[in-house]
Order: C-alpha cells, then sequence, then structure tokens
C-alpha cells in the first residue's frame, strides 16, 4: 500500500510539470508577439522601442524558451504567475478575490446533486428491470443531454420574467450593503437558486447513473448470491452487504465531477453574471491576458490534480483488499 | 468486431431505432439546407422579433431573420463539428492507444502519462482558451475538440489492444514476417474498433454540446453563420419577449444530443450484453 502511495504522489509531481509544459507550451504557439503576453495589444503600438526592449529584458523574453519556461515555472511553483494585462493586479491575487464566489456556487450544486443523485440511483439499483427502474434510467439520460445554457434561459423567463420571484441574474440586490445579515443571506440565497439548478441538475445525473452501475455491479457478485443462499433478508443483503461495497467506487467520483464543475461553472457564470473565477477566465481570454489565462489554467488543472490524488488515497483506505503494486482501475 | 448479433441486439430497442432515425433526418436536412428557398442570413427589418406564423413557420430575430432557415443552417454547422471533432479525436485516440497497447512498456508508459496530464485541464476551459487565442472557426472547433477528447478512445484502443495482441491471428502475422504497421492497422486495429463506436457516438453528443455552448458564449464559428448556440444568444437579450428565440434550438441542441447518446449507450449494451 505504501509503494502505491509512493507512485502514485510521484506520478502526481510528475502530471504537475507535464501540466505546466503544456500550458506553456499552449500560450506560446499562439501566433502573435510573445511581448503582448505582458503588455497587452494596445501597448506594442504606443510604446518606445526602448521601453519594449527594457520589458523583453525583465521579462526574460530575449532568452531561448527553455529558459523563459523555467522562469515561468519559478513564479509558477510559488503560485507566482505575474501581473494581469487587464489592471497591472497580482494574478494570484485577483483569482483568490474570485474564488470564494465560485466554491460557492459550485459547493451547494455538489452537495445537492450528492444529496439528491446517490439515493436515487441506488433505488433505482435495487428495482433492475421494472418500469420505474427503466423509465428513471432513460429520464436520466435525457437530462443529462440538456444543454445547461438553455436550462438557465428557461429557468429565468419561467420564475425571473413571467412570475417574478427570483432575480434574473447577479449575486445581490442592488441594495445588499443596506441589508442585515439576515436578509443579505436571504438575498443571496434567493439568486443562487438558479444558476445552483443548472449546474447541478447535470451532476445530479452522473451521481444516479454512477451510483446506479456501482450498486448493480456488486449485486451481481458470488457474495451476494452467498448472502441470499444463507437465507439473509433481501433488507439485510442490500443494506448490510451491498451497500457499504458500492459506495466505494463512488469516491472516484469526487475526482471525476471536479473538472465538469469547474467547466460547468464558466457557462453559468456567464449567464447569472456570477462575479467568479469562471468569469474571471472567460474575460481574460477576450482581452488576451495571457497571464492571467495560464494562472487560472494552471490553477484548475492543480485542483483537478490534488481531487484526483485525494480520491485515490481516500480509494485505498477505504478498500481492504487493496495491496501493494496492486494497480486500482 | 462488431457481429450481426450486435445488430440484433441494438435494433431491439425501440428508442435506439427512433434515435437513429432522427439522426439520419437531421443529417438530411443538414445536407438541403442550402436548397431551401429561405436565406438564412436575409435580414428583413419589416419582421422583426415575429412570432411563428404562416410566413416564418418558427419566428424570426431580432433583424428579422427566418429563424426555421437559420436553424437548417445550424445543423449543418452542428453535425459537422459533432463528425469532424469525433473523426479526429478517434484518430489521434486510437494512434496513441494502439502504440500503448501493441509495444507496452516504455511507450505504454508514456502514452499513459499522457492522458493524465489531458484529463488534469477542465475540458471546457481548455477548449475556450485554444478557441478564443487562435481565433474562432469551424476549424479551430473541430482540432480544439478533437485534440482534447481523444483519451478515451486511446484507453478503449489500448485495452482491446492488450486483449487482443496474443491471439492466434496477431501471431500469426508476426510469425509470417508482418511489420508492425502492418499487424497495427491491418490486424489488430479493425478488431479493437467496435468499442470506439461506443465513445465516438458520445463524442458527437459531447462536441454537438461544446459547440452550442462556445456559439453560445459568443466563442462559436464568426457571426452571421447562423449556429444553434448563436441563435440562443441572441434569445438571451430578448428574453421578455421572443419565447420562440429560446424554445426552438434548445430543443433542436437537446433531441440531437439526446439522439447520439441514446445510440450510444445502446450500442455499449449490444456490445456487452451483460452490462446495465
Amino acid at each position: 500500500m505504501g509503494a502505491y502511495l509512493l507512485r502514485r504522489l510521484l506520478y502526481a509531481v510528475l502530471t504537475f510539470f507535464g501540466i505546466t509544459v503544456a500550458t506553456f507550451t499552449l500560450i506560446h504557439i499562439v501566433p502573435g508577439d510573445p511581448i503582448t503576453f505582458y503588455i497587452g495589444h494596445a501597448g506594442v503600438t504606443t510604446i518606445p522601442k526602448a521601453t519594449l526592449d527594457a520589458i523583453k529584458r525583465e521579462y526574460h523574453l530575449d532568452e531561448p524558451l527553455p529558459a523563459q519556461y523555467l522562469y515561468w515555472l519559478r513564479g509558477a511553483v510559488t503560485l507566482d504567475f505575474g501581473r494581469s494585462t487587464q489592471d497591472r493586479r497580482p494574478v494570484t491575487e485577483r483569482i483568490l478575490e474570485k474564488l470564494p464566489n465560485t466554491l460557492q456556487l459550485n459547493i451547494v450544486a455538489f452537495v445537492l446533486a450528492a444529496l439528491f443523485g446517490i439515493p436515487i440511483g441506488l433505488w433505482s439499483a435495487t428495482r433492475s428491470g421494472r418500469a420505474t427502474e427503466r423509465a428513471s434510467a432513460v429520464f436520466f439520460f435525457l437530462l443529462y443531454s440538456l444543454p445547461s445554457f438553455w436550462v438557465a434561459l428557461i429557468l429565468m423567463q419561467i420564475f425571473s420574467v413571467k412570475l417574478d420571484i427570483l432575480p434574473l441574474f447577479g449575486m445581490n440586490s442592488d441594495d445588499f450593503r443596506e441589508l442585515d445579515t439576515f436578509h443579505f443571506l436571504l438575498d443571496r440565497t434567493k439568486h443562487l437558486v438558479l444558476p445552483v439548478i443548472t449546474l447541478a441538475y447535470a451532476q445530479l445525473a452522473i451521481f444516479a447513473r454512477f451510483s446506479k452501475s456501482a450498486l448493480t455491479e456488486v449485486i451481481r457478485q458470488d457474495f451476494i448470491t452467498t448472502a441470499r443462499a444463507k437465507g439473509a433478508g433481501e433488507g439485510v443483503v442490500l443494506w448490510h452487504h451491498a451497500l457499504r461495497n458500492a459506495l466505494i467506487p463512488l469516491i472516484t467520483l469526487l475526482g471525476l465531477t471536479i473538472p465538469y464543475l469547474i467547466s460547468g461553472s464558466v457557462i453559468v457564470e456567464q449567464i447569472f453574471q456570477w462575479d467568479g473565477a469562471g468569469m474571471l477566465y472567460y474575460d481574460a481570454i477576450l482581452s488576451r491576458d495571457y497571464p492571467t489565462v495560464m494562472g487560472m489554467t494552471l490553477i484548475t488543472a492543480l485542483i483537478t490534480l490534488i481531487a484526483g490524488l485525494f480520491a485515490d488515497i481516500l480509494y485505498v483506505f477505504a478498500d481492504p483488499r487493496l495491496r501493494l503494486g496492486e494497480s486500482i482501475r | 468486431m462488431t457481429s450481426p448479433q450486435t445488430w440484433t441486439r441494438f435494433r431491439r430497442s425501440k428508442l435506439a431505432l427512433f434515435a437513429l432515425v432522427y439522426v439520419a433526418l437531421m443529417t438530411l436536412i443538414a445536407l438541403l439546407a442550402p436548397v431551401w428557398r429561405i436565406d438564412p442570413d436575409a435580414i428583413d427589418l419589416s419582421h422583426r422579433l415575429a412570432p411563428p406564423d404562416a410566413a416564418h413557420v418558427l419566428g424570426t430575430d431580432e433583424l428579422g431573420r427566418d429563424i426555421l432557415a437559420r436553424m437548417m443552417f445550424g445543423a449543418r454547422i452542428s453535425l459537422a463539428v459533432g463528425f469532424f471533432a469525433t473523426l479526429i479525436s478517434v484518430v489521434v485516440g486510437s494512434f496513441f492507444g494502439a502504440i500503448a497497447g501493441y509495444y507496452g512498456r516504455a511507450a505504454d508508459w508514456i502514452v499513459s502519462r499522457l492522458i493524465e496530464v489531458v484529463l488534469c485541464f477542465p475540458f471546457l476551459f481548455l477548449v475556450l482558451g485554444i478557441v478564443a487565442l487562435f481565433r474562432p472557426s469551424l476549424m479551430t472547433i473541430m482540432i480544439a475538440l478533437g485534440l482534447t477528447t481523444w483519451t478515451n478512445e486511446a484507453r478503449y484502443i489500448r485495452a482491446e489492444f492488450l486483449r487482443i495482441r496474443e491471439l492466434e491471428f496477431a501471431q500469426a502475422a508476426r510469425a509470417s514476417g508482418a511489420r508492425d504497421a502492418r499487424i497495427i492497422f491491418r490486424h489488430l486495429l479493425p478488431n479493437a474498433i467496435a468499442p470506439v463506436l461506443v465513445s465516438a457516438s458520445f463524442g458527437v453528443a459531447y462536441a454537438i454540446l461544446t459547440e452550442s455552448a462556445l456559439s453560445f458564449l459568443g466563442l462559436g464559428v464568426p457571426l452571421p453563420t447562423a449556429s444553434w448556440g448563436s441563435i440562443l444568444s441572441d434569445a438571451k437579450s430578448q428574453i421578455e419577449y421572443a419565447w420562440w428565440l429560446i424554445l426552438f434550438p434548445g430543443l433542436a441542441i437537446f433531441t440531437t444530443v439526446a439522439a447520439f447518446n441514446v445510440i450510444g449507450e445502446r450500442i455499449r449494451d449490444a456490445l456487452d450484453p451483460r452490462s446495465t
């Protein structure tokens, strides 16, 4: 087990370097003068040549690409991605400022999706072959195929335009500074409802499908047949024997859904004008703010990497069958 | 290898057959769109935001353009991106999967690490970044999608190769002195491609969904070319008046994506009847 964890950790470090190389390469094959990475497009024509040369020296642009990569990497490992070309503020500061808003949205969506999705999935696994099970399978399938931005527009149309009970977009009402704590939270909750639903429904479908197939897989195994043959009641077989084993694979979902959530928040934040990291990224790519784009790309990849690592470690502790050197999945 | 039994089992699902017919119909509409008598980009300011009626069956947008015509041309974009992005994904995935599965050892190790790196990037972030920075166009979108989604195909092909590379027919080919490339492409790949059908079908669904999301975010195929996502994007500013701008393009995306997902699901069931 120790050897496995050590190898997994080593691979994670390796993957991290892979991520940095990929990010750096991707940005540097984008057509255009690299100096625009640091001063923006407008800067190239307005700044005198001597100043440009000084900037090039300052950012090591006069050195070969591998050296530039190392300079960038040195900053990146300490989460220093330089300054944004939009407002000259440090990239890390800008990201950390918006991240809590994104997390608020994502955590609520994640928890709700798990809270409803997992029990529904487990329940439908126990009804295998019946009409309700097949109907729910198709339903989740369709849910998964719905484009989130369409769902958002429909929700807005119904709840904000027609019924006028929820705000159309934004994080707070205009007068939020004058509200007391209770009404501020109430106001924020109202603003959260539609974005959370938009983010959560597809997650819910994924959770339901995954937990259903996990339990179905376990029910098929020999030890369940043995338990039944011993005369254990169907309830005991399910809740005592099967469920524990079915829950273990769910851990991997933790690592798998993080990138989907991050991806989803770009769309949701954009539609609902939610002032989070997804919007920051969207604005950054539109204004070609390369330091911010690189910073966001690296940080989100890093979050995914850590979530995956965390899930794998949890998995080892949750499943006593995993022994030294044995590979997972 | 897809056997006749697979098709028999696939056919048993009415939903899957329906999805197949639907996709065929949508493809036909996409191909025949230019034959349609209405110009999708024709601006008619005297008929702005007209609700569905006899003249404009699905209504018009804020420039008086016919939504039905725009959606028919939008089908071309969606299906083209769906098919070609998936094609790139299958080619790249098969290449890496075949190398990893056939040579094993160092090759397998390198490909596995490469897949790990690609999977760490939140998919939409990567695609959005690539498309925006290299300037949005049909080609950029297809390539960006293809180069970020090949990991599934690679894993399927790798697993199949590991399973079949020591089977008798592969050994026979090797014994008869065939070169590696010939063994891989002529003998192994055709026998390993069946599971890829499943991920390719899901891949088309995902590519269509992503293209419409990109267009919705204003980073899709450049305007005024019609795309389902860009019609929805216009609908955003008309949300208080024009329900038809929201309903029809969204329905088109949803049903097409669902159809490809259903087909993928049923192929998977048909290939492996034991799985649910």
